[in-house]
């Protein structure tokens, strides 16, 4: 059987122009053969109903404003509600330490901080890209 | 220059009572002699070091670098391309005087959370120290993420946005928390904004009518980043054509009725910290500022009555003399350009006066204190390249909006460098150096070339939309952090000197009843306005948007929304109408990634 193309949905709060870290991501990770939407959000719902429509097995969001927490609970929750648990939510950009461990128990899968080299997403997503539910 | 010829045989020193001039090919040729052996004794130096591996290194641009600079390299300059301080092309810097008599003006970029706690730092950042020109006070506002969207805070979308990089700032009420008190026609009031820019001002204008200011009393900035900021911003904006068209609609409107009022900020910092490179910075701002001003001409302005109030906000990154060349090449390419293309003769029509902002996306989230360091050796810098204000990030931004102690601290190193340094007493102190008067003419003839690029393309406007700009850019961003990523860039902290990180640092974190005291006080507001004269109002500038969507231009925009801000527009009701009237693309449309 004919192996799927990872994709991924890259997205960033609109009004916060901090983008230089993931349009970078984008690029690395389509260079290294993944399907990569990008978009700006206003409402959270967006980022929700762009990973059921683009049928995507990764969520990363990239946050720079310290409101990734709310976000992350309205896009965990609308793609609870969408039978969409296997998208894997990940997250980078300005992540305090201190939102570990509530990032961990909302049920984000990854988080890239400051100092997260490109390499060290391309490996993550290597390595849990065979099966999506474990992503 | 003059020099006594040195050197240690005795057919020197016997010609030593001999001046001779630096320059006399007689001497460049002995010189040159000299610099072989020299080449001779460096290569086997490196040898040593390095053996057979390759050795070349360069600017952060990438401009091949030689490992010393005599005056075989600037021999090709012709003088007047360097000349005085405050003569033309200025490479030199704007004014005669350099800092002798006033040092460049503390203009710290702030604004949080609601508008009582911005005020408390405005307030707080006076006590300490922070001077703009002849005593004055600059207050540098920034806008949050809300206001930045047109959203006024009950809208859902400005929910997470409300105070977060900025402050809630949307109406005559919220200004007047800002600015109780405060002498409008003393102070420089620098509105950060992004599209808000004409809603922004109307609200200003209509507040300080309130106080008893006219427009023309006024003094400061407003950003008018229409092109500069949605160029590289990646997100929603109007359609570039009409950015370019509004850009220029407030320049007319200023121009006609804010004399002392600085119109337009080029926006090179943000086109840096997007990832350009020093040359690509000063092309690209160069560019678009020709681009605004072919527009002004257009609409028949003279370039001598709007040139002198443009401003640039340039960033300061981390290659000390590279990013000093680079503010000397700008001044340079600018002057030229604006008298030789545009027909400018009034002397600050040439002149770039630069807000530095030192580079946010070199500091680190990792040993935060050691951005200190680095802020203190950019403000340097840029202080050697003769700026006029600036704004350092304080040490803790890679995390969060700065604390009061590194808002304070931010503000000591410029203190430091103006009053404890002496730099500040001889003017240009660089000019004539070998390398820096090398490096600035290497970085006119790369940002020239890129200049022509643009200019072949169509010009601005056309090198955004096809994305060409963007993708230059990009490139360099990527080189950048394939560097980094690699260790081939060091960053101490992030790849090199890496440490556990011993304590936490207190960041500063906006009220979180934020949210709830804007909408409050938005509701409140908003109910006790006579909504048929601003139904009338909005009814009016509606029509005056359109028509000059239609490209029938007869200048009503501002005056309007002026009048709709009198009658209590906020800016989420003036955003929405230009959205709506003059078309708002997403970010999908103009920045694809």
């Amino acid at each position: 059987m004919e192996e799927k193309t990872i994709r991924i949905l890259l997205t960033k709060a609109e009004q916060d122009c901090h983008d230089r870290g993931v349009r970078y991501i984008a690029t690395k990770l389509r260079e290294a053969g993944y399907e990569v939407i990008y978009t700006n959000f206003l409402y959270p719902e967006e980022i929700v109903n762009t990973a059921v429509q683009e049928d995507v097995d990764v969520v990363g969001l990239s946050s720079s404003t310290l409101g990734h927490l709310t976000v992350l609970r309205h896009v965990i929750d609308g793609l609870r509600l969408e039978g969409r648990e296997d998208v894997a939510v990940i997250v980078g950009g300005i992540v305090p330490d201190d939102d570990r461990e509530a990032l961990a128990s909302l049920g984000v899968r990854g988080v890239f901080g400051p100092g997260s080299t490109a390499d060290e997403l391309l490996g993550y997503i290597k390595q849990n890209a065979n099966d999506r539910n474990t992503l | 220059m003059v020099v006594r010829a040195a050197g240690c045989t005795e057919e020197m020193i016997d010609r030593g009572h001999e001046e001779v001039n630096m320059f006399d090919p007689k001497v460049l040729e002995e010189d040159n002699e000299k610099k072989k052996s020299w080449t001779n004794e460096f290569g086997k130096v490196q040898k040593k070091f390095l053996g057979e591996r390759p050795y070349q290194p360069s600017t952060a641009s990438g401009i091949p670098l030689m490992p010393l600079y005599t005056p075989e390299d600037v021999k090709h300059i012709p003088y007047e391309e360097i000349g005085l301080p405050g003569f033309f092309p200025f490479a030199r810097g704007n004014y005669p005087m350099g800092y002798q008599f006033m040092s460049w003006a503390n203009q710290p970029v702030i604004g949080c959370g609601t508008p009582e706690e911005t005020r408390e730092r405005m307030d707080y950042l006076r006590e300490q120290g922070m001077t703009g020109y002849f005593g004055n006070t600059f207050y540098n506002l920034v806008y949050d993420l809300a206001t930045h969207g047109g959203f006024d805070p009950s809208d859902r979308a400005a929910e997470g946005r409300i105070g977060e990089c900025g402050m809630s700032v949307y109406s005559i009420p919220t200004m007047e928390i800002l600015f109780k008190d405060i002498p409008l026609d003393r102070t420089n009031v620098v509105h950060i904004t992004m599209n808000q820019t004409m809603p922004i001002l109307a609200i200003y204008l209509a507040y300080a009518e309130m106080r008893g200011y006219s427009p023309d009393q006024l003094r400061g900035n407003t950003m008018n980043w229409y092109h500069t900021y949605n160029v590289v911003s990646g997100l929603a904006t109007f359609p570039p054509e009409m950015c370019d068209r509004l850009a220029a609609e407030l320049i007319w409107f200023c121009t006609k009725n804010m004399p002392r009022w600085n119109t337009t900020n080029l926006f090179g910092y943000g086109i840096e910290e997007a990832g350009a490179n020093a040359y690509e910075e000063v092309a690209v701002i160069v560019s678009a500022g020709m681009s605004i001003t072919r527009r002004c001409m257009e609409q028949g302005l003279k370039p001598d009555e709007f040139l002198p109030r443009f401003g640039f906000q340039i960033g300061q990154g981390n290659d000390f003399f590279e990013e000093i060349a680079k503010i000397r090449a700008l001044r340079k390419i600018w002057a030229k350009t604006n008298c030789h293309q545009f027909g400018a003769r009034n002397p600050q029509s040439m002149q770039v006066r630069i807000h530095t902002h030192t580079s946010g996306a070199m500091l680190t989230a990792q040993q935060p204190l050691v951005n200190l360091i680095r802020t203190t050796l950019q403000a340097l810098g840029a202080a050697l390249s003769g700026v006029q204000a600036m704004e350092i990030p304080g040490y803790d931004e890679a995390l969060a909006i700065p604390s009061e102690e590194s808002a304070r601290l931010a503000l000591r190193i410029q203190q430091v460098i103006a009053e404890e340094t002496n730099i500040t007493k001889v003017t240009d102190p660089l000019g004539g150096s070998y390398y820096m008067e090398w490096l600035t003419a290497e970085i006119e003839r790369k940002a020239m070339e890129l200049i022509e690029k643009i200019e072949e393309q169509g010009g601005f406007i056309k090198a955004w939309e096809s994305g060409f700009i963007r993708s230059v850019v990009e490139r360099s961003a990527r080189k950048w952090k394939e560097e980094v990523d690699s260790g081939n860039r060091v960053v101490i902290g992030v790849n090199k000197y890496r440490m556990e990180e011993e304590k936490k640092m207190p960041l500063y974190k906006i009220n979180p009843e934020t949210a709830r005291i804007q909408k409050e006080g938005e509701i409140a507001y908003k109910k006790n306005r006579d909504q048929a004269k601003l139904d009338k109002a909005l009814k009016d500038l509606e029509e005056s948007l359109t028509h000059f969507r239609q490209g029938d231009n007869d200048h009503s925009i501002m005056p309007i929304m002026i009048e709709a801000a009198r009658c209590g527009a906020t800016n989420g009701e003036l955003m929405s109408l230009m959205k709506n009237t003059l078309g708002w693309l997403s970010s999908a449309v103009v920045a694809p990634c």
